[in-house]
């Protein structure tokens, strides 16, 4: 899971109190509430591993924090930070400074009291986080606090510099720190025990070491009690004694080890690729069929099946860490086995009269109509074969669908041979096989071809004759109409889909129930008058798909997966009564990037892509870096409207078609222009020149081999908008001839930042330079030479 | 409906810092308007053009060796010996007011309409009736660690004439800034401290900057709020929950803003004009320049909030003839949420990756409150046509701005 955040801000009147003492509950803690009357703020971040293991960050009014009822686990760690609190057990009352560490047992009676607010850093280990080694019985041993010296020293600056870190770190980065943090507090938990003179408890002490001992030396087949006692320095008798006093026997609790370990071994995505029979020898199984018995009596199901279904798990973690694309350990085992992707070669087709190369000089017009051969689908690739190729200052009309046509196939596919075409998925046919830059077996998650690493529908790629590497590709929009429904019973009428997906910002913070949920607005697109405008028809929550190659969609996670009627229940009267003002535009406009085969079409970068700013509309240009010969030029995911944020992860999705004119701008002809020294996406609109700043502005480069898993991992507004910044100072410095303090200087007082998408794994901020700044200014510009 | 006159002068100003603890210079009733003055606390980079002959701006900027109008500049400590001088300059702007609202209590709403803005004349007469305003890229500007030409890193004050002919701004000149003794001896060798006097002998000019170009005006208080509750001298930097620093350019004529009131009375001040600004304020400040604004006051008491657009606010709101604008912050209240050393803490929280989680989250319940929308419709309308702007990344605490359109709701 992702670090969850929390405040109580989100929240009208009580529903906030109830939702913070949620967030205790997960820690075992529950709170006597505020001291004052005062309005109560609390906000946490917090974050939980897959072994149970959880850390939170606390910042909250002052208020008193006791335990839940018992349940199993280790002592709470809690460390006050910038207040000191009261610790009050039974009737001792101790005051703890800011840095000392609190170690709480679970259910005990005790309180504390965070007089002056209450800040602190919690670490909550359950007893699972161990797969079955054993923890010291504690629950009835009394709160102690530790001074910042030795372990305890060691154990708090984990815990604090974890929760500092904890939404930067990486999924794995985390899983591997919250198991450390949890080994940790168990070393400092059983010190607790021996420090007591109680004879039970140096019992349960002299019994941890030799836990220890056995979790050492596992691996060895012939591990004995003697060598467990030797090592010691106790009688063997003594040995069997202890574990006796625990119920369970020497042999037995060392085989449920060894079965533990590799259970854990097994569940271990890095460790996928290593045989069975190798990591039953680890655990001191020389036997791989002895294992293989052993395991399926202890855990129901043999070694192959738990690898099977671990795999499902972590696919299912991955999209519920809100974080879409490759898998970083699914590239670490792509370069491992050295399996190319292959390149994509399609056949080029020729078979519409219109489509064709022109031989004219005069500007040619094109006509692109969209069906399953003319689509590339949730990838760019500088490989695919162009459909067309046109000379510069042509004028190319190209059909666009919306990946989310498939949200309600009665009204955007049913009856309408181009997008029945693209859609067209039987159990023994599916005219669009890849989706997405994913392998093709689908052997990373097994949701389908492509994976779904990239969603949109491309139209292309169309090449432009002579565009070469450092030249610009220019692309006018000259028009954009909506695709309207084929269907009888909606004939004439056009449609378009919002999901709130599970990559939306919102998805880790829902407020209502059930959380998570994904939940798609299907909107009517009203054009025949004089303010078009979009409403919603209805809303519904979705429900698990099964497609017909037979894999279940629990979420979204793989486009075109038809949504049949029956499965969904539609609530009606959403948005009632409100109107959207439209905003045509396309999402995608693109040329192939040169650094991969095969790219997914979420993260927009250098070459454009996934850009989805509503300023790329009717009467806007924009402006791409050529990086491979001929350019290759594609166009779709068509939005009938969008915010800037694009927050819930999709725009109003809606076919349209679109009408440009393409101009290339060679090399040696841009120098002194705009298009100097162009490295990004630059769209003009008739009003402003808009610059586009990314997280990371060309991730492929930056990234390398893991680029396609990394870029969501990473993405920031803070990085976008030091990239726009960067980009508009040299925008004005190289175009306008400024020096960089009459740039910084109009940036300030001039240039309007804002937020372009926070959805689409490179995370983009755009700069917008008004042209009438310049409606007097001389130097430095001249007109682009087309 | 009463209609008020504050001038600024030495008794109606505060330097640097909003507080509980000052004595309103201006007490009025809920609907009542009044004319309030500001002077920019840039007015001391072209003393010529924005001070001389100007008496309450000589009176407020008043230092000498023996005498300084306004000791304390900022939250800081009053007592020696200084860093910077009184006040250590933590928090920067010079405020007129406060201005308490008759019956205003903790938990109730101060709406304040922004009738209209004048720009204040120039009173010397070598540029008499002109309209000057400086803008500093300074070392709070989020350029300062990252300049590309030499020297780095430097300051740089141009040095902006406003024309309300045709409602532009231009460029008159620029100069690096150069390190400056106050008359009590210290030397702030970057822009440390409010009110300095730069000595133009010490600088060079650049004329002919920016040719040509003409910046659209947006008149408008980069600073407007209510004083907070949690300590008795906040820094005027950091925009918070009661307002303040907001640097948003559309909180200009025509707009209404509502703030939660922290004290009573509410206990309003405004400064900080400028010019033009773009959204960001890269540079670290606008084109600040002294201005007059004519506002006018109105008291939502909180038992009468429920069912309308105010239910549940407990943060600054924007609203004007089109849009409705939520304004999210790094820290969403940073003097309680931070601790005690709230003051030099929020300097390291500045991002906009929180202020948009904050803004979303307002956004969000201000549409599922005053809307009465569900979460899911709530957050199907945000994408599809909310928009999410970058308000400020130098005042600390970053801004982003979530604004959604009125005529979405044209059948409610």
């Amino acid at each position: 899971m992702n670090a969850q955040p929390f405040t109580s801000e989100s929240y009208s009147g009580d529903a906030g109190e109830a939702a913070w003492q949620d967030v205790l509950r997960g820690f075992g803690l529950q709170s006597q509430g505020a001291r004052h009357g005062s309005p109560a703020h609390a906000s946490a971040l917090s974050r939980l591993s897959s072994s149970g293991v959880r850390l939170g960050k606390f910042s909250a009014d002052a208020q008193s924090l006791r335990s839940l009822p018992p349940s199993a686990g280790l002592p709470l760690l809690l460390i006050p930070v910038e207040h000191s609190t009261v610790l009050v057990a039974g009737d001792d009352r101790q005051i703890v400074a800011t840095g000392q560490l609190i170690l709480a047992p679970r259910g005990a009676d005790w309180q504390l009291q965070f007089q002056r607010g209450l800040r602190a850093v919690v670490l909550s280990v359950p007893a699972e986080a161990f797969r079955g080694r054993k923890v010291p019985p504690l629950a009835a041993a009394q709160p102690r606090v530790f001074g910042a010296e030795g372990l305890p020293d060691i154990v708090g600056r984990t815990a604090l510099a974890t929760a500092e870190a904890l939404d930067r770190l990486s999924e794995s980065e985390w899983e591997a720190v919250a198991q450390s943090a949890a080994e940790l507090l168990l070393a400092l938990s059983s010190e607790l025990v021996a420090a007591t003179s109680d004879p039970s408890s140096s019992r349960a002490a002299l019994l941890q070491r030799l836990y220890a001992t056995i979790e050492r030396s596992i691996g060895s087949e012939d591990i004995s009690i003697a060598d467990i006692a030797q090592a010691e320095g106790i009688s063997e008798r003594y040995v069997q004694k202890l574990f006796e006093g625990t119920g369970e026997s020497f042999s037995h609790y060392l085989r449920e080890r060894r079965l533990q370990r590799a259970w854990h071994d097994l569940a271990n995505p890095a460790e996928a690729a290593v045989p069975i029979a190798e990591i039953a020898y680890r655990c001191g199984f020389a036997d791989a069929a002895h294992f293989s018995r052993l395991f399926r009596e202890r855990f129901g199901l043999p070694p192959r099946e738990l690898r099977r279904r671990e795999v499902d798990r972590q696919t299912h973690s991955a999209v519920a860490s809100g974080q879409r694309g490759w898998p970083q350990e699914a590239l670490v085992q792509l370069r491992a086995r050295q399996v190319a992707s292959g390149p994509v070669r399609r056949p080029a087709l020729r078979e519409d009269g219109e489509v064709g190369t022109p031989v004219s000089e005069a500007p040619a017009r094109h006509y692109l109509p969209v069906h399953a051969q003319h689509v590339h689908w949730g990838y760019f690739s500088r490989s695919l074969e162009p459909l067309i190729e046109i000379a510069s200052g042509d004028i190319v009309t190209v059909e666009t669908l919306t990946q989310h046509a498939s949200d309600d196939p009665e009204r955007m596919i049913e009856g309408d041979p181009g997008a029945e075409s693209v859609f067209h998925w039987t159990s023994t046919d599916k005219t669009v096989n890849r989706r997405g830059a994913g392998p093709l077996d689908a052997s990373v998650f097994g949701r389908g071809a492509g994976e779904g690493f990239g969603v949109h529908i491309c139209t292309g790629p169309i090449a432009v004759h002579g565009a070469q590497p450092g030249d610009v590709l220019e692309v006018h929009i000259l028009d954009i109409v909506p695709r309207r429904s084929r269907h009888p019973a909606h004939a004439g009428r056009v449609f378009g889909s919002s999901v709130a997906a599970w990559w939306g910002y919102h998805y880790s913070e829902l407020l209502s129930e059930p959380h998570p949920r994904e939940c798609v607005t299907i909107y009517e697109i009203v054009t025949d008058t004089d303010e078009p405008y979009a409403r919603a028809l209805h809303s519904y929550r979705w429900e698990p798909q099964t497609d017909p190659s037979g894999v279940q969609h629990m979420l979204y996670d793989y486009p075109g997966v038809l949504v049949r009627p029956g499965t969904v229940t539609l609530q009606e009267k959403v948005l009632n009564g409100v109107r959207i003002p439209l905003r045509p535009h396309f999402g995608v406009i693109a040329v192939a990037p040169r650094e991969a085969e095969l790219v997914d079409s979420v993260p927009p970068a250098y070459f454009g892509g996934n850009l989805d700013n509503w300023r790329l509309g009717k009467g806007a240009r924009v402006y791409l870096p050529v990086s491979v010969p001929g350019a290759l030029l594609s166009v779709g995911d068509p939005h009938a409207a969008q915010g800037d944020g694009e927050l819930s992860g999709t725009a109003i999705e809606c076919s349209m078609t679109g009408t440009f004119c393409v101009t290339l701008h060679k090399k040696a002809n841009i120098g002194g222009t705009v298009l100097a020294d162009l490295t990004y996406p630059l769209i003009e609109t008739p009003e402003d020149w808009v610059l586009t700043g990314f997280s990371h502005p060309n991730y492929l480069a930056e990234f390398g081999a893991s680029s396609q898993s990394e870029v969501y991992a990473k993405s920031s507004l803070d990085l976008a908008m030091r990239d726009a910044f960067r980009k508009m100072r040299r925008f004005l410095m190289s175009t306008k001839a400024l020096s960089e303090d009459e740039a910084v200087a109009l940036m300030s007082a001039a240039v309007d930042f804002g937020i372009t998408q926070v959805v689409d794994g490179n995370w983009g901020v755009h700069a917008i330079l008004s042209k009438r700044l310049f409606a007097q200014h001389e130097p430095g510009e001249r007109g682009l030479g087309s | 409906m009463t209609k008020h006159h504050l001038p600024a002068t030495p008794d109606t100003v505060h330097w640097g810092y909003f507080s509980k603890t000052l004595a309103p210079v201006l007490t009025l009733k809920s609907g009542d308007r009044a004319m309030i003055e500001s002077i920019t606390h840039h007015a001391n980079d072209d003393y010529a053009r924005m001070i001389e002959g100007d008496r309450a701006a000589e009176e407020i900027f008043l230092w000498t060796k023996d005498q300084k109008t306004l000791r304390r500049r900022g939250a800081g400590t009053t007592d020696g010996p200084f860093t910077y001088g009184a006040g250590e300059g933590l928090g920067v702007h010079l405020l007129t007011g406060p201005v308490a609202v008759e019956g205003a209590e903790p938990g109730d709403i101060i709406e304040v309409r922004v009738i209209d803005t004048w720009p204040r004349p120039s009173a010397n007469p070598a540029y008499a009736g002109r309209f000057f305003g400086s803008n500093p890229a300074a070392n709070w500007g989020f350029q300062y660690k990252d300049l590309i030409e030499g020297p780095a890193p430097r300051e740089v004050v141009t040095i902006y004439e406003l024309d309300m002919g045709d409602a532009s701004v231009k460029a008159l000149y620029s100069y690096l800034w150069t390190p400056q003794t106050d008359p009590d001896g210290i030397t702030h060798p970057t822009i440390d401290y409010p009110g300095v006097r730069v000595d133009h002998t010490t600088i060079v000019k650049k004329e002919g900057i920016l040719p040509g170009i003409k910046v659209p005006a947006r008149l408008h208080f980069g600073t407007m709020g209510l004083a907070p509750a949690e300590a008795d001298f906040v820094s005027t930097i950091p925009p918070n929950y009661t307002g303040g620093n907001m640097d948003d350019w559309r909180i200009a004529k025509g707009a209404r803003m509502y703030y939660p009131v922290a004290v009573p009375g509410g206990l309003f001040s405004c400064g900080d004009a400028h010019a033009s600004q773009g959204d960001s304020e890269l540079s670290g400040t606008a084109i600040e320049i002294s201005l007059t604004g004519e506002f006018e006051f109105i008291l939502h008491k909180k038992e009468e909030l429920d069912g309308t657009m105010l239910e549940g606010l407990t943060h600054p709101l924007l609203e004007n003839d089109d849009v409705w604008s939520v304004y999210g912050f790094s820290v969403a209240n940073y003097l309680s949420e931070l601790g005690p050393d709230h003051q030099s803490e929020i300097l390291k929280r500045g991002s906009l990756d929180s202020a948009m989680r904050d803004a979303f989250r307002k956004l969000r319940r201000f549409l599922m409150t005053t809307q009465k929308l569900s979460e899911d419709e709530a957050i199907s309308l945000m994408s599809v046509a909310a928009d999410f702007a970058v308000t400020q990344v130098v005042d600390a605490n970053w801004g982003v701005t979530g604004s959604i359109r009125k005529s979405l709701f044209p059948a409610r």
